[in-house]
C-alpha cells in the first residue's frame, strides 16, 4: 500500500501536422493511501489520459508521478504494481476465467504454480465467480466479465488499483449494484484506487475524494459534498449535482440582480461579496428552491412563474418554470426540485421560493466562485465539510 | 411464418416457375462451364495413350479401354518430385507465416519511430515480380552466399574426418532417419527465396487481422507484467490461429506452383521439384502422351488441395475475420 502523488503533470500530444495539443496541464493531486479518488470530467477531459500516465501506457510530458514516495515515470507498466480494470474489461478472449486471473501471477511473480491456484481460487470465491472458473469470457455475460476484470486485478494484490469507466458498460441496475459492490471491496482491501468516470453520479456516491477535471486542467479536488455544496467554479457547481444547478446571468444594480426576466435583491454581507462585479453569475440548485402551489409571491425572493413540464421520477419530480405567465418553445425555464406527493401539473401558476442562503454566485469572466451557499445548517450532519 | 404465404406462391405459380427453371438451367449451365476442363482432363487422364487421338476428348472411355497405367506411371514418376516439393515447401510455408506474423505484430501491435516507413517497404515488397529478381537472385545464391557448395564442403569434410565436424554429420544421421537425402539440401537456396519473398504478403494478411484487436487487451497484458516477446507467445499467437490457416493455405499453394525459381536455382535432378518433373513428364521423341500429362497435373495439384481440406474450415474463419 501506497500513497500516490501527482506532482504538476502535463500531457502533451503532438499532432500529425505538427501542432501540439495539451491534453493534460500541470494537475496536482495528492492521493493518500487506500484512497479512493475518482476523477471526473466531459469526454474529451484528459482524464482517462491521466490515467494512462499512471498507469505506464502513456508518457508524461512534464512533471512528476510518485508511487510511495518514489518517482515511477521512467518505469515501465510491469514494475509499476499497479493493476488496472479497463471499460472493455480487455479479457484475454482465448483463455479461461482462471488462465485469465493467473495470467498476471504467472508473468510477473515467481509464485509456482499451485499457489496461483489457490489465490485464484480464493479471489474467485470472494467475487462470487468460482463456477465460472473453466469457461472462456465469451460465455459470460457483461456483469460477469465485469466480476473477472475486477478479480484479476485484486489477485496481483497491487500497490494501486486504476479503473477506466469500468461500469458503463453495464445495464443501470447491475452498474448500481456493482457501485456498491465497488465500493465495499475497495474498503475492505484498503488498496489506492483512482477512479475515472464521466459520470457524476458514480463520482458523488462511490468516493472518497473527486477530482474534477475541464479541458485537461485540474477544477478542484474534493470530498464529494464539498463540491457539491462549495464549488471552486461555476463549471464544478454544473458539472457536479443532478439535475444541474441553474444559472442566471445577471447585472449587478445596487443591492439587487437584475435580468430581463426577475429582480433578486440582495443582503449587504451578498452585495459586497460582488463588490467591483458588473455581471455575476446566479446559481441555484434545483432542490434549494421550493414551490407554493395557489399562494402569491410573500417575499423579495418569492416568483411568480408558470409551470412548463414535469418530469415525474416517483419519490420527486422535476419540474421546468418559466418566470411571469408565459411558456413555450422560445422561454428559458429552470428546473426546481419538488417532493413526488406534490402533483403539479403543466401550465399551473405557481411561486418558487428562491431562498439567499442558498444561492451562488460566480465571476462570469473565469467561473470562479464568488459566494457559496451557507452551510451553516449543513456542518453538523456532514462531518467531511469544515 | 404467416399463414397466408403459401396462397403468394399459389397466384403467381407459373411465371415463377419460369423463372426458376430458367435460373436452374443457368445454373447448370455455370457447373458445366467450370467442370469441362476438369471432366475433359479426368477423361484424359483414364485414357491409353493411343486412344487418346481420334475419340471425342469430352467424353470418358469406353469401359473396357479404361486404364490407370498413366496415373501408376505419373505417380512413379513424380514421387521424387513430390517429396523434393514437400521438404521445400512445409518449412518455406512455417517460415514464412510464423516471420510475417512476428513481423506484422512488431508493426502493429508495438509501436515505434519509423514503423510506417518499414511498413512501406515490406507493402512494397509485395509487388517485386519474380521475373525482375532472377539475375540479382541467381548472383545471390551461386557467387556471393554459394549456401550449397558451402554445405556440400561441410558434410564432405564431416564425413572424411570424422569428430572433428560431429554437428553436419549428427545432422546427416539424423535426416537421413526422416527419410532425407543429402541433395535436398540443395533446396536450402530456395527455401529462403520462398520465405524472405512470403513474408510481405503474410505481414500484410496478419497486420490486418491484429489492428482488429483491442488495443486495452495487449495494454492489460503489458500491465500484467508480460515482455513483449511473452505477449505475443501468449496472446497474440493463441489470437492468430485463423489467420494462419488462411496463410498456410496461401502460400501452401503459391510455392508449390512455383516453377520459376525452381528453374533457375535447382539446377541438380535429383533435387528437382514436382513442376520442374511435370514439364518432362510424358514428352519424348515419339510425341506427347497426353494421358499421361494430365494424371501427373492431377498427381501434382492433389496436395494444395488436401492442404484445404485439412484447414478450410479455418480458412473459412479466417477469411471472414
Amino acid at each position: 500500500m501506497a500513497e500516490l502523488t501527482l506532482d504538476s503533470i502535463t500531457k502533451i500530444f503532438t499532432d500529425d501536422d505538427g501542432s501540439d495539443i495539451v491534453a493534460v496541464d500541470d494537475v496536482n493531486v495528492d492521493i493518500p493511501d487506500g484512497e479512493f479518488l475518482v476523477l471526473v470530467g466531459p469526454s474529451g477531459c484528459g482524464k482517462s489520459t491521466t490515467l494512462r500516465m499512471i498507469a505506464g501506457l502513456e508518457t508524461i510530458t512534464e512533471g512528476e508521478i510518485r508511487l510511495g514516495g518514489e518517482r515511477i515515470n521512467e518505469q515501465p507498466p510491469a514494475d509499476r504494481d499497479i493493476a488496472m480494470v479497463f471499460q472493455s474489461y480487455a479479457l484475454y478472449p482465448h483463455m479461461t476465467v482462471k488462465q485469465n486471473m493467473s495470467f498476471g501471477l504467472e508473468e510477473s511473480t515467481e509464485m509456482p504454480d499451485e499457489k496461483i491456484s489457490e489465490v485464484v481460487t480464493e479471489t474467485a470465491t470472494m467475487m462470487g465467480i468460482e463456477d465460472l472458473l473453466d469457461r472462456k469470457p465469451s460465455e459470460l455475460s457483461g456483469g460477469q466479465q465485469q466480476r473477472v476484470a475486477l478479480g484479476r486485478a485484486i489477485v496481483r494484490d497491487p500497490e494501486v488499483f486504476l479503473m477506466d469507466e469500468p461500469l458503463s458498460n453495464l445495464d443501470a441496475k447491475l452498474r448500481s449494484t456493482m457501485r456498491t459492490e465497488l465500493q465495499r471491496l475497495q474498503e475492505d482491501l484498503g488498496v489506492t484506487t483512482v477512479y475515472v468516470t464521466h459520470d457524476q453520479t458514480e463520482a458523488m456516491t462511490m468516493s472518497d475524494r473527486i477530482a474534477i477535471l475541464n479541458d485537461g486542467v485540474l477544477q478542484q479536488v474534493g470530498t464529494p459534498l464539498e463540491c457539491y455544496h462549495e464549488p471552486n467554479n461555476e463549471f464544478v457547481a454544473g458539472f457536479i449535482g443532478e439535475p444541474s444547478m441553474n444559472f442566471f446571468e445577471m447585472a449587478v444594480e445596487d443591492d439587487q440582480l437584475v435580468t430581463e426576466q426577475f429582480t433578486y435583491p440582495i443582503s449587504e454581507s451578498v452585495r459586497s461579496e460582488v463588490d467591483g462585479h458588473e455581471r455575476v453569475m446566479l446559481g441555484i440548485r434545483p432542490s434549494a428552491i421550493s414551490v407554493e402551489v395557489g399562494a402569491m409571491p410573500a417575499d423579495d425572493h418569492d416568483f411568480a412563474t408558470v409551470v412548463d413540464v414535469v418530469e415525474p421520477m416517483g419519490d420527486e419530480e422535476n419540474v421546468y418554470l418559466a418566470f411571469g405567465d408565459e411558456r413555450g418553445d422560445s422561454v428559458e425555464t429552470f428546473v426546481a426540485t419538488v417532493g413526488g406527493m406534490q402533483r403539479l401539473e403543466s401550465g399551473q401558476s405557481v411561486v418558487a421560493h428562491i431562498p439567499e442562503s442558498a444561492i451562488h454566485l460566480f465571476d462570469t469572466d473565469d467561473g470562479t466562485a464568488l459566494k457559496n451557499r451557507d452551510l451553516e445548517d449543513l456542518d453538523e450532519r456532514d462531518p467531511h465539510l469544515q | 411464418m404467416s399463414p397466408d404465404r403459401p396462397r403468394q406462391t399459389d397466384s403467381g405459380i407459373l411465371g415463377r416457375s419460369w423463372s426458376r427453371i430458367g435460373l436452374y438451367a443457368f445454373l447448370l449451365g455455370m457447373v458445366v462451364f467450370y467442370l469441362i476442363p476438369i471432366e475433359t482432363g479426368l477423361a484424359t487422364s483414364i485414357k491409353r495413350a493411343g486412344d487418346f487421338t481420334g475419340r471425342n476428348p469430352y467424353l470418358p472411355p469406353l469401359p473396357w479401354d479404361a486404364t490407370l497405367a498413366s496415373w501408376s506411371e505419373g505417380f512413379f514418376s513424380l514421387l521424387d518430385g513430390l517429396i523434393n516439393s514437400l521438404v521445400l515447401v512445409v518449412p518455406a510455408t512455417i517460415l514464412s507465416g510464423l516471420l510475417g506474423s512476428m513481423a506484422a505484430y512488431g508493426l502493429t501491435t508495438i509501436s515505434w519511430r519509423g514503423q510506417v516507413g518499414i511498413y512501406s517497404l515490406f507493402v512494397a515488397g509485395i509487388f517485386i515480380p519474380y521475373q525482375a529478381v532472377l539475375v540479382p537472385l541467381t548472383v545471390f545464391w551461386y557467387n556471393i552466399v554459394p549456401i550449397q557448395d558451402w554445405w556440400l564442403e561441410s558434410v564432405a569434410n564431416g564425413i572424411s574426418v570424422f569428430g572433428l565436424f560431429e554437428i553436419p554429420s549428427t545432422f546427416m544421421l539424423l535426416g537421413w532417419e526422416l527419410g532425407f537425402q543429402p541433395y535436398h539440401w540443395q533446396l536450402i537456396s530456395l527455401i529462403i527465396t520462398h520465405t524472405a519473398y512470403g513474408i510481405p504478403i503474410c505481414a500484410l494478411l496478419f497486420r490486418a487481422h491484429y489492428k482488429k484487436l483491442p488495443d486495452e487487451m495487449v495494454e492489460a497484458a503489458r500491465l500484467d507484467g508480460a515482455s513483449i516477446r511473452r505477449i505475443y507467445r501468449r496472446i497474440i499467437l493463441p489470437l492468430s490461429v485463423p489467420m494462419f490457416a488462411v496463410v498456410f493455405i496461401y502460400q501452401f499453394t503459391q510455392i508449390w506452383n512455383d516453377l520459376l525459381f525452381a528453374l533457375i536455382l535447382v539446377q541438380n535432378n535429383e533435387a528437382a521439384v514436382v513442376t520442374q518433373q511435370l514439364v518432362d513428364l510424358g514428352a519424348s521423341q515419339e510425341g506427347v502422351d497426353y494421358p499421361l500429362r494430365m494424371a501427373g497435373a492431377f498427381i501434382a495439384a492433389l496436395p494444395t488441395l488436401l492442404v484445404y481440406v485439412v484447414f478450410g474450415d479455418k480458412f473459412a474463419k479466417g477469411v471472414a475475420a
